[in-house]
């Protein structure tokens, strides 16, 4: 495939066009808003098939593709201030865009069912093609600076659409909320970027990239720590913000205010991922930083708090709002154990089976006009389609094999087994324990919320008898039924099991382990003698070996224990131990927690409220989100920030008011009225009345000889000629 | 034999006439009549230095313009006369004073 | 001689048109004997050999000029003034009045003799330069050109200073709304019926 801009900007284009065609058609064909949305994110979906395909073609994990254009250039000789836009396209990227218009695709196709006839419909499509076309945008950036800029895009749609009932106050509040919980870790964000330019002189990957492979960060210290650390934290920070990482996750929950199919593409598919797909951008500065560990305990605290959470939800959306936390939890843990391939992949399945439950829940609510699971029971006779899709992205999500949850989750756990294990770093036992836990009550949760759902006796009739029977609808089940498809494992690992015990024909079932390589240690060395050069358009094609990568060369290199000096023998042995005993024990984990939620839920083995007595002060906690919004709101907010701004306010009004301002306003009345003494008798008298009196009299002079009268002007001009001629003559 | 002394003083009393006719009239129109004469005198001059102290024919191309001007001057000139007769029923020259300051006799 | 005579009998229609110029009560009659002046100037032009500048003279002067200025006093009546100030500009000549004329013309002859004798020196001075070649050659075909070359700027000039006084003059002379009353015309018929209605 030939790139040029134009086979590349479409993708990010048409939402855009999309966008502002419809805001100018809003008011006037709102009909049609809809359809052309739709048909901007399907049309950027044949284009990154394209792109996705030819990189599969390629299959190489040395390809890449970067597109470079001046944006601002102010350098004045020495001083080289420059700012370049770009695009870079690597393996990574091609995937992302595949599942972003994928999924994005789908759930603009739900949401012209779901938002039909709702208050300001048109509006949501307006929203969410802006957003899709922020979110594109991100990901084909190739530098930091865009990256920022379509993430505070993203950030203003979510806003958007999370008040997008903003006649409830709820939504308005946790809009609010959103915009400013993300707001904190995006001033780190920013922060970082600056830290890093102030090393690299460039925000752009390869060039970053570049930098560490030369050592640029070594020996940097700010703030009393490594300035890779601190940009490395600073990024991460941004992470932790957008995808509602441990002490930053308290807006996420809020957020399900907003229509279910935002929720399905925002809060749970794609914003929320692109933070952590921020964080796999910035690997190799989190590595060379040394931030595995604390982003590890962040991941796992975050997994096993958000999914202790979700137990005891009663809402419906509430529930896939925790198990969102808890994935991203397992995402950034998968970072800190330093499984940058599965962490991507489980970035990719989790995506495309978050987005299918979201959309089945929408699917539910909407039919049965509730979101809360006490009022629901037995509902797949009524929605059988929606029930299929639902149980295929739980059972993903549960880690069950064969399923993709499975594949990319228990690599993930592998590896923290790995790092706790083998590594000889001990304080790595807690996250991956942690995971472990979190693990277990993944599929609890999500089996508690199906059976409570689907299953069981009805228990409101009102509304069951109210409920249609569902049928085959392009816009309703269809999209789910796609998504559902792609849940099955098989897409991802041709090995079924993640962990390689069974090894199969052709090498290309193993895409996605092959081609997504960290870029550290020997993924680095591409970008050695990297050098950016305007309006270029790099291509690697040229560069890269003929013979392409092999499934074996790349097997214990391409993904697991990246970084971690993974290309001993002792290692790989360790590691494929690891993984075969991470394997085995998520097995048995998800099987005992599954015949947990039957004996709870189905057969009625053990009363949950059995549990929910016993441990009286943990479901305090659980029920009160430990603690995090009352600290938030009630200690930082009201009581220190308040009080603070209490604080100000009087600082404001009753010292710099009245000194400051009163009294300069005090001395300037005194240095009026000396002016004023000035202007009346010295400016006014003396020269202005002087000049006026003086002007009278002369004017009283000259006037006498401007009669008016020609002839008398000709008469002196004559004398006056006589007079000169009389110079001259003589 | 003619000298240029004797077209200086036809030159002249054109000029004179036109002087006096400027200064004793009080009509407007004949006030024009003296410019004429003053133009004329002038252009007289123009070529008279022409053919006896230059070889060229620059005197010649002044005479030409100074009668391409007094035509627009007297075009110009005698509308302004009938404006003014029309406005204040007189031709009369004291009457063209308007804008000067009453002057207390 | 044939220039001197044609230089005596233009310069005698000069003096004896410019004197009855000043003499004359009639201002129609004061017209024409400008035209006297202008013709015998246009002889003189002639006996400087300048053909083309006599030919203009005559044209632009006795065709436009002299016929505009006939066409202005008829329209404005062609009546003589007395002085209207008692002052100075009283004492001042005015036509007809021995006692006025008188003035204007010493005051004239002051000018004409300081003139005269001021500039002495000049004239004696010209005298030694003069130049007696009597070779009259048309002079058409290098006036044209100098007007396209050397002095083509001013030539343009003067075209837009032409078109500019017809059109100011065509503006300002035109009637106006607020002319004065007795310019109107008298509706006595509307005036009549215009009482009965009110």
């Amino acid at each position: 495939m030939n790139y040029t801009i134009a086979t590349i900007a479409p993708i990010f284009l048409l939402p855009f066009f999309a966008f502002v065609i419809n805001c100018v058609l809003i008011k006037k064909v709102p009909k049609i808003v809809p359809w052309i949305s739709i048909a901007g994110i399907v049309g950027a979906f044949f284009y990154a098939s394209a792109i996705f395909m030819d990189f599969m073609n390629v299959y190489n994990t040395d390809y890449y593709i970067h597109k470079v254009f001046n944006w601002i250039d102010i350098s004045h000789g020495e001083n080289i201030f420059k700012i370049d836009l770009g695009i870079y396209i690597d393996n990574m990227t091609a995937v992302m865009l595949l599942m972003v218009t994928g999924v994005a695709s789908l759930i603009h196709i739900f949401s012209s069912w779901y938002m039909k006839g709702d208050v300001r419909w048109e509006r949501f499509f307006l929203y969410l093609s802006l957003f899709t076309s922020a979110m594109l945008g991100l990901v084909l950036s190739d530098n930091l600076l865009s990256v920022f800029m379509f993430w505070e895009v993203m950030g203003f749609c979510s806003y958007s659409l999370i008040g997008f009932y903003f006649e409830k106050e709820e939504a308005g509040n946790a809009s609010l909320k959103a915009f400013m919980t993300t707001r904190v870790g995006d001033v780190f964000f920013l922060l970082g970027i600056l830290a890093i330019w102030s090393v690299v002189g460039s925000v752009d990957f390869p060039s970053i990239y570049a930098a560490i492979a030369d050592g640029a960060f070594t020996g940097k210290t700010v703030f009393g720590m490594s300035l890779a650390t601190f940009s490395a934290f600073c990024i991460f920070c941004g992470t932790i913000g957008k995808s509602a990482q441990f002490p930053l996750q308290v807006w996420l929950p809020d957020a399900m205010m907003g229509p279910t199919p935002c929720s399905a593409l925002i809060h749970a598919a794609t914003m929320v991922a692109a933070g952590v797909y921020l964080s796999l951008r910035a690997y190799p500065l989190i590595y060379v930083g040394e931030l595995n560990i604390l982003i590890a305990y962040i991941g796992g605290i975050t997994a096993f708090g958000a999914a202790t959470i979700a137990i005891i939800q009663k809402d419906l959306k509430a529930v896939l709002a925790y198990s969102t936390i808890s994935q991203l939890g397992y995402m950034v843990l998968g970072i800190g154990v330093g499984s940058y391939n599965a962490a991507f992949m489980h970035l990719i399945t989790h995506a495309i089976f978050k987005a299918c439950l979201f959309l089945a829940a929408g699917s539910v609510i909407h039919s049965y006009h509730t979101k809360y699971m006490p009022e629901m029971g037995g509902l797949r006779k009524k929605l059988p389609y929606t029930w299929i899709a639902m149980w295929c992205c739980t059972l993903a999500i549960a880690g069950v094999p064969f399923f993709s949850g499975f594949v990319s989750k228990d690599r993930i756990l592998g590896d923290a087994l790995y790092m706790m294990l083998y590594s000889g770093i001990g304080s790595y036992s807690i996250p991956a324990i942690l995971g472990f836990i979190g693990a277990f009550l993944t599929p609890f949760y999500m089996f508690r919320m199906m059976f409570l759902t689907f299953h069981g006796k009805n228990r409101n009739k009102e509304k069951y008898d109210h409920c249609h029977k569902e049928h085959i609808k392009w816009n309703q089940n269809v999209p789910l039924l796609i998504l559902s498809v792609f849940t099955l494992g098989v897409f991802f690992s041709g090995s079924m099991t993640g962990q390689g015990m069974i090894k199969v024909a052709h090498q290309k079932l193993e895409w996605f382990k092959v081609l997504i390589e960290a870029p550290v240690d020997g993924g680095l060395e591409k970008f050695k003698s990297y050098t950016k050069q305007d309006f270029s358009f790099v291509d690697t094609r040229e560069n890269i070996p003929t013979e392409r990568s092999l499934y074996d060369s790349h097997y214990h290199t391409g993904f697991a224990g990246q970084g971690f000096d993974a290309k001993s023998e002792q290692a790989h042995d360790d590691l494929h131990h690891a993984h075969v005993e991470g394997a085995v024990a998520s097995v048995v984990i998800v099987f005992f927690s599954v015949l947990l939620a039957f004996a709870m839920y189905i057969f009625g083995w053990i009363n949950p409220a059995f549990f929910y007595n016993k441990l009286g002060f943990w479901v305090k906690a659980i029920k009160n989100k430990y603690f995090f919004d009352w600290f938030y709101i009630d200690v930082l907010i009201k009581k220190g920030l308040l009080r603070l701004n209490r604080f100000l306010s009087w600082f404001d009004s009753g010292i710099y008011d009245r000194y400051a301002i009163d009294g300069w306003a005090t001395v300037n009345r005194y240095i009026f009225k000396a002016s004023h003494w000035f202007d009346r008798v010295v400016v006014d008298s003396i020269a202005v009345d002087g000049t006026a009196v003086g002007t009278q009299i002369f004017s009283l002079v000259t006037k006498s000889i401007q009669s008016g009268y020609i002839q008398k002007y000709i008469i002196a001009l004559v004398g006056a000629i006589v007079v000169i001629s009389m110079f001259l003559g003589f | 034999m003619i000298t240029l002394k004797a077209y200086l003083f036809i030159s002249l009393v054109l000029f004179v006439t036109g002087l006096v006719i400027m200064l004793s009239r009080k009509n407007i129109v004949a006030i024009l009549l003296g410019i004429e004469l003053i133009l004329n005198a002038a252009a007289l001059n123009f070529v008279a230095y022409s053919k006896y102290t230059a070889a060229n024919l620059d005197g010649h191309i002044f005479a030409l313009f100074i009668i391409v001007i007094a035509a627009a001057e007297a075009a110009v000139g005698l509308a302004i006369v009938i404006r003014f007769f029309q406005v204040k029923e007189s031709v009369h020259i004291d009457e063209a004073s308007d804008l000067r300051e009453e002057l207390t006799r | 001689m044939f220039s001197d005579i044609l230089f005596l009998s233009a310069s005698t229609l000069i003096i004896a048109s410019c004197v009855l110029m000043m003499w004359t009560k009639n201002l129609m009659h004061s017209c024409i004997y400008l035209l006297g002046v202008l013709i015998g100037v246009a002889g003189l032009y002639l006996t400087l050999g300048a053909d083309f500048v006599a030919a203009t003279q005559v044209m632009v002067y006795v065709g436009g000029v002299v016929i505009l200025m006939l066409f202005a006093i008829m329209l404005t009546g062609g009546k003589d003034y007395q002085s209207k100030t008692q002052k100075i500009l009283g004492l001042l000549p005015l036509m007809g009045s021995k006692y006025t004329f008188m003035w204007g013309t010493a005051t004239a002859m002051v000018f004409g003799f300081c003139q005269i004798y001021f500039f002495r020196h000049l004239f004696t001075a010209l005298e030694v330069q003069e130049t007696t070649s009597n070779q009259y050659a048309p002079t058409v075909e290098k006036l044209g050109e100098l007007l396209i070359t050397d002095h083509v700027v001013a030539f343009e000039i003067s075209s837009v200073l032409l078109l500019g006084a017809l059109v100011g003059a065509a503006i300002i002379a035109r009637p106006r709304k607020d002319r004065p009353a007795f310019l109107e015309p008298v509706d006595h018929h509307h005036d009549e019926h215009g009482e009965d209605h009110h």
